[in-house]
């Protein structure tokens, strides 16, 4: 059985309309910080003992209840046809680039893809998983572009350093020649490719 | 098409992401060493697939081209002898290739990473009942209806909440384009002809009037119909001229 502010907080992460920070909890439910997330921590025990098929899931630096994903299968007939499509190959590629980079120019997405990326950023603009993030104080003064918080939660993030391999891509940015050479000389040796 | 240029083309360069995933790929698949000396091995085979897909009259995009001619001018480099005070200053184009296709691959791969949470999380579903019950409380103000120290109000709240200014609402169209051409086609059977005001009836609300002009616009197009006026800004007389038509074909 749950206790009343853990019940409280459940309440919350079901009805809301996207992940709720625990400063957000704690000024709903005029509890501490501490408390909310020992309750959080409760109601995911409780959730997991009674094998419920909901979970709570830690997205964009806050809490929301969720169907646990395995049994998407089932729930995604509910909305046949109305949900999103994965993102294509080329989306996807843009948005890592703006990820790690960010904030980021078209060019400099560009200039990692070594192709045109127009469309893709359209389609992530319009599926709010990119933001203009200001303008670049460089001649012509391009576009800057960042993450949403909405990108967060449809990779299933908490935070921006939550990205796989953080320090590796930060790091690549600083490879000196002969890092790079050597590098270069693995390019041909690894498994396949995987193909996304 | 020889047998040869069907395997090299067995993958088609529409599933590759540009030039640097083409190279990748090459290098992979004929173990190439991406280094100076055999800058002219990847050269030939890039060039090798490039001029076999050029073959097959697939697309080829210029980005494709671009690295084909780097390719070229760095196996040419090779070939001639180097004055070596004009390289010192200039970029090696061998180590700006070897960067981009390191850096290429490691974004490549994150995004394989994100591709496997995107398909995990996509199946997590969150309750949206609310939010739709909800979203029809905001109540509209009429134009003109606001006072200024109700805009200031509302923009310091937004201030505050550092929100994001509120979103404008976009109202779906009255009728689709496959609506109106199916309209159309009922009213106008095949070699008759029609004014456009008596199609779309007279009190037309506005949106349905340009829903269907643009609905003839791509008729036209299409050339199922024929659009006439007798002077400027008079009614416009449509034909039809074939006797059926598919809008999706």
């Amino acid at each position: 059985m749950l206790d009343q502010l853990a019940r409280q907080i459940e309440a919350l992460l079901v009805a809301t309309e996207a992940p709720v920070t625990v400063n957000r909890i704690c000024e709903l439910t005029g509890c501490g910080t501490e408390s909310a997330e020992q309750a959080v921590l409760r109601i995911e025990a409780e959730l997991a003992s009674g094998g419920h098929s909901i979970v709570v899931a830690r997205l964009a630096g806050g809490y929301r209840i969720v169907t646990d994903p395995e049994l998407g299968f089932i729930v995604g007939q509910l909305f046949e046809g109305k949900r999103h499509s994965r993102l294509s190959r080329a989306s996807l590629e843009t948005l890592a680039v703006i990820a790690y980079r960010q904030p980021a120019t078209r060019a400099q997405v560009e200039a990692v893809r070594g192709v045109n990326s127009d469309s893709a950023m359209r389609t992530l603009l319009e599926r709010d998983l990119v933001k203009i993030d200001g303008r670049q104080e460089t001649p012509g003064r391009p576009l800057l572009y960042g993450t949403t918080s909405r990108f967060l939660e449809y990779f299933g993030l908490n935070k921006l350093e939550h990205l796989p391999r953080t320090n590796e891509m930060e790091n690549l940015l600083k490879l000196s020649a002969e890092d790079i050479e050597r590098l270069a000389s693995e390019l041909s040796g690894e498994e396949s490719d995987q193909i996304i | 098409m020889s047998a040869d240029t069907q395997r090299a083309c067995r993958i088609d360069i529409k599933d590759f992401e540009g030039p640097l995933d083409l190279l990748l790929f090459l290098i992979r698949r004929d173990e190439l060493d991406v280094t100076t000396i055999h800058v002219a091995e990847v050269a030939d085979q890039y060039l090798d697939y490039i001029r076999k897909a050029e073959d097959l009259n697939l697309d080829i995009a210029g980005e494709y081209l671009v690295m084909a001619a780097t390719l070229t001018r760095m196996k040419s480099r090779l070939l001639l002898p180097v004055e070596r005070d004009l390289m010192e200053d200039t970029e090696d184009p061998m180590e700006t290739l070897m960067r981009h296709l390191v850096l290429y691959k490691a974004f490549k791969e994150v995004a394989s990473e994100l591709r496997e949470n995107e398909s995990i999380w996509r199946d997590a579903y969150a309750t949206t009942g609310e939010r739709e019950r909800y979203q029809e409380d905001i109540t509209v103000t009429d134009p003109g209806q606001t006072s200024l120290l109700e805009l200031l109000l509302a923009l310091e709240n937004m201030a505050e909440k550092n929100a994001p200014p509120p979103r404008h609402r976009i109202h779906k169209p009255l009728l689709s384009l496959t609506e109106c051409v199916s309209v159309l086609d009922k009213l106008l059977p095949f070699k008759t002809a029609k004014d456009f005001s008596e199609a779309v009836g007279k009190d037309a609300d506005q949106a349905v009037v340009v829903s269907f002009f643009v609905a003839i616009l791509e008729l036209v197009k299409r050339g199922w119909i024929s659009a006439e006026q007798s002077y400027p800004f008079s009614d416009i007389i449509m034909k039809r001229k074939i006797e059926r038509w598919e809008m999706n074909a």
